[in-house]
């Protein structure tokens, strides 16, 4: 079962327009997923992790439902089929 | 018909023919006034009980008064046939202007915020459409929307539609009839009573075809248009239909009535916020299909039509950028942008050097942060698949902002650099295609020991010393000023005599909270910084610096500004303390040296001297290169200001901006950089008057114009 990534509206512009992308390797951890991705859409990289490789700060990724910050981070195991969200914070209250 | 009398109406002549009736212009003999009167034709199954019906409806939506819904002033029967008097609309259907090619995204939502709400004050009425469609809408000479036959087409197609069983044919009969199956939502194919959010498929129609031209379910018969709409999902829209407005356009045609927007008032405020571009693209749900690639450019967003010798001011706010264009005059400002909604943009630069006209910025959004450059004047940005500004993966640090552009010398049209947060330069050699980072400063063993100001540990000045090539100076806030004098293989810090008020040893070798500083290029070896808490100027390359806060109600500030033809004068802009950092006293005041800082004298004409508690940040004020040269400011609470008589008197540009942290000049084509940027001129010794300022700066531009051709 491939993962699929849903890939926000923001960053549709880097998946030619698609807003979920599937991969049909079977990484092991979101840490591997996400290199699968960024193989297939290089746009994608620099807007979801820094330069050092670290998630961005305003940045959530969920399997499934679960935020991976809970699961042990890009470490996550995943599981197959998983669904991964990509999904930017919500704002509020600063200017 | 001609000539006969319907009410107190004379039929005049006959305007049109439709499905439901014959439209006739009439003259009111008692309002004296124009009007239309429809006369709806009688066919099967419009019995007499559908006739009152469909007088009880006409009655009922004359009472809608609305700026954009026809007004029906009367409704009657004469020898059997319904006839409803309205107010004569004269313009052309959006049918007719959009066939075949759409509208202008502008004029979409110009025209989808009227249709909607039209409908929105008819559904609070409860009164519903039925038969919206673009050849009931038109649009006068003056550019308002009217939404013709409301209310009509309830009991006229309702007889037909709300029959148990619909068949194909049957619906085709309808469609011929009325000539709306294209306009028709699923669950009224199917038979199911339509309401309010059957008006609101029927606009997502109309907006479709608005911005393509085409409607979105198609077919040659009937039974393949019906087909179409119970299952197909329309073709998606791409540039130009900026991408909100097609998410709404979508969400109006959902399946199914309550994936649909619920009230026309909601459908407006969506189109309202597009047409604002303050939403982009709504989120779609997961399982919906590939929306189309989301654009860097908005139709909404206005660009200008700049030309050779126009000039530009580059303003800079924590929501996005504005390019205005004027020319020489700088009295009329044409304003583009928003570009990069909501994402800050905390530096622009122009450079014109070698012949090219490119503006650059740095966007900072949660996606990170990216240098960007356009050389249309803000039509498309690049949008780099790798962030072209980056630290090298062994420093383990990563971009937080780009503080600074800095175009190089002109005659080193390829030498870029960058101030960035976490504090350090980065250079390009080539343009800005590649960068990296300016290994001396950052492995400087006072690194560790800057320490993040207000805003964050920012490399925020870079400036070039045009007689010597090797020399550039930066300032960190907060780690002070930093000299090279090989080009940036070493630096040293530069920070005698400069106070830092927040540390135990009050004038440190380093670490000091500069805020700003700057050069005239006549006169490299001097410097004026405006400090945290100070004001101070060096003669000796910063070597050592001298405070020169003689008279200025403050010497808290962020901006130093040069004049661009005298180098004894400078402005800055006092706020009251570290703590309130508003203009003093609620005044708005730019204080200018014209003796390097032996004395300072406010320049407040035009600029707001009562409850002014405006902040003017560390780039947010600039100089022109004309003569006079004209003066810029841009405050926090977004109103931007300008001068074209060197600080006299002040106009207000625009107000109601989102805060100002950026405002920068150029001149197209002019060939040189403008304001900080620093120029190769001849160099002197001693200050001199304004006509040899004026000679050097000719004998410049003769050199610069040779150099072009």
């Amino acid at each position: 079962m491939p993962i699929t990534f849903h890939i926000p509206a923001a960053l549709r512009e880097f998946t030619a327009g698609h807003g979920a992308v599937k991969i049909d390797a079977s990484p092991a951890t979101v840490a591997e997923a996400l290199t699968a991705l960024w193989t297939l859409y290089p746009g994608l990289r620099d807007r979801i992790v820094t330069e050092q490789g670290q998630v961005r700060q305003h940045i959530n990724i969920f399997i499934g439902n679960e935020h991976i910050r809970y699961t042990g981070g890009l470490a996550t195991l995943l599981a197959d089929g998983a669904e991964v969200s990509i999904v930017p914070a919500v704002s509020g209250g600063s200017l | 018909m001609i000539g006969q009398i319907l009410g107190h109406c004379r039929v005049t002549a006959k305007i049109g023919e439709g499905g439901m009736g014959v439209v006739y212009r009439a003259y009111d003999e008692v309002l004296h006034r124009d009007v239309a009167v429809k006369v709806v034709k009688k066919h099967s199954g419009f019995d007499n009980t559908s006739s009152q019906s469909l007088l009880h409806e006409a009655r009922a939506s004359s009472s809608l008064s609305h700026p954009n819904i026809c007004t029906i002033h009367d409704v009657g029967e004469t020898d059997g046939e319904l006839y409803i008097v309205m107010e004569l609309v004269e313009g052309k259907s959006l049918h007719t202007m959009s066939a075949g090619k759409g509208l202008p995204p502008e004029s979409v939502l110009r025209y989808g915020v009227q249709i909607a709400a039209a409908l929105a004050r008819a559904h609070d009425r409860g009164i519903v459409h039925r038969d919206l469609k673009s050849s009931n809408i038109v649009v006068t000479p003056e550019g308002l929307v009217k939404v013709l036959d409301f209310g009509l087409a309830k009991r006229v197609g309702g007889a037909l539609l709300e029959a148990p069983t619909l068949s194909f044919s049957s619906v085709n009969t309808a469609s011929s009839m009325s000539g709306t199956l294209p306009y028709m939502a699923p669950e009224t194919l199917r038979g199911e009573a339509p309401d309010a959010r059957a008006d609101l498929w029927a606009l997502g129609v109309v907006l479709y075809e608005l911005a393509s031209g085409r409607l979105p379910f198609e077919g040659r018969t009937g039974f393949e248009i019906s087909s179409a709409i119970m299952r197909e999902i329309p073709k998606p829209l791409g540039p130009p239909v900026p991408p909100g407005l097609w998410a709404i356009i979508q969400r109006c045609l959902a399946k199914e009535p309550a994936q649909r927007y619920q009230r026309a008032s909601e459908v407006q405020a969506a189109l309202e916020a597009v047409q604002s571009s303050a939403i982009v693209s709504p989120e779609p749900s997961p399982d919906s299909s590939p929306a189309a690639p989301p654009i860097s450019i908005m139709r909404s967003v206005h660009n200008i039509r700049a030309k050779k010798g126009d000039f530009l001011l580059l303003v800079g706010t924590i929501k996005g950028a504005f390019i205005l264009r004027s020319n020489a005059q700088r009295t009329r400002w044409e304003v583009g942008g928003p570009y990069f909604h909501g994402n800050p943009v905390y530096s622009l630069a122009y450079d014109g050097r070698g012949g090219q006209r490119r503006i650059w910025a740095s966007t900072a959004s949660f996606w990170g942060t990216l240098l960007r450059s356009s050389d249309d004047f803000g039509k498309t940005w690049t949008n780099p698949q790798q962030a072209p500004v980056r630290f090298p993966a062994d420093t383990g640090v990563s971009l937080k902002n780009i503080w600074q552009i800095t175009p190089g010398l002109t005659d080193e049209p390829n030498h870029l650099y960058c101030g960035v947060e976490p504090a350090a330069l980065f250079e390009s050699r080539d343009a800005g295609e590649s960068w990296s980072l300016v290994r001396g400063l950052f492995d400087h063993p006072h690194r560790p020991r800057w320490m993040p100001g207000n805003g964050g540990l920012a490399l925020h000045s870079i400036v070039l010393d045009p007689a010597n090539k090797q020399r550039i100076y930066i300032a960190i806030s907060s780690g002070g000023v930093y000299r090279t004098e090989n080009g940036g293989s070493t630096w040293t810090a530069q920070n005698r005599g400069l106070r830092a008020i927040f540390m135990p040893d009050k004038y440190p070798e380093f670490g000091q909270c500069v805020h700003k500083i700057a050069m005239h290029p006549s006169r490299p070896e001097r410097l004026f910084l405006q400090n945290h808490w100070g004001l101070y100027r060096t003669d000796n390359c910063a070597d050592s610096w001298t405070d020169i806060a003689n008279g200025v109600p403050s010497d808290f500030g962020f901006p130093v500004v040069m004049h661009p033809h005298n180098p004894d004068c400078v402005y800055v802009v006092p706020v009251e303390s570290d703590q309130f950092r508003c203009a003093c006293d609620g005044r708005l005041r730019v204080y200018r040296t014209r003796n390097a800082g032996a004395s300072w004298e406010p320049l407040m004409r035009g600029l707001p001297q009562k409850g002014a508690y405006e902040t003017v940040l560390r780039d947010s004020m600039t100089a022109d290169n004309y003569d006079p040269h004209g003066l810029y400011l841009g405050t926090r609470s977004g109103q931007l200001y300008g001068s074209r008589d060197e600080g006299k008197t002040w106009h207000k540009i625009l107000e109601g901006l989102p805060a100002i942290v950026c405002v920068r000049t150029g001149i197209i084509d002019d060939g040189s950089l403008m304001s900080v940027h620093p120029v190769r001129e001849e160099r002197r010794t001693a200050p001199s008057n304004s006509a040899r300022h004026k000679s050097t700066r000719n004998k410049t531009s003769t050199r610069k114009r040779k150099a072009r051709e």
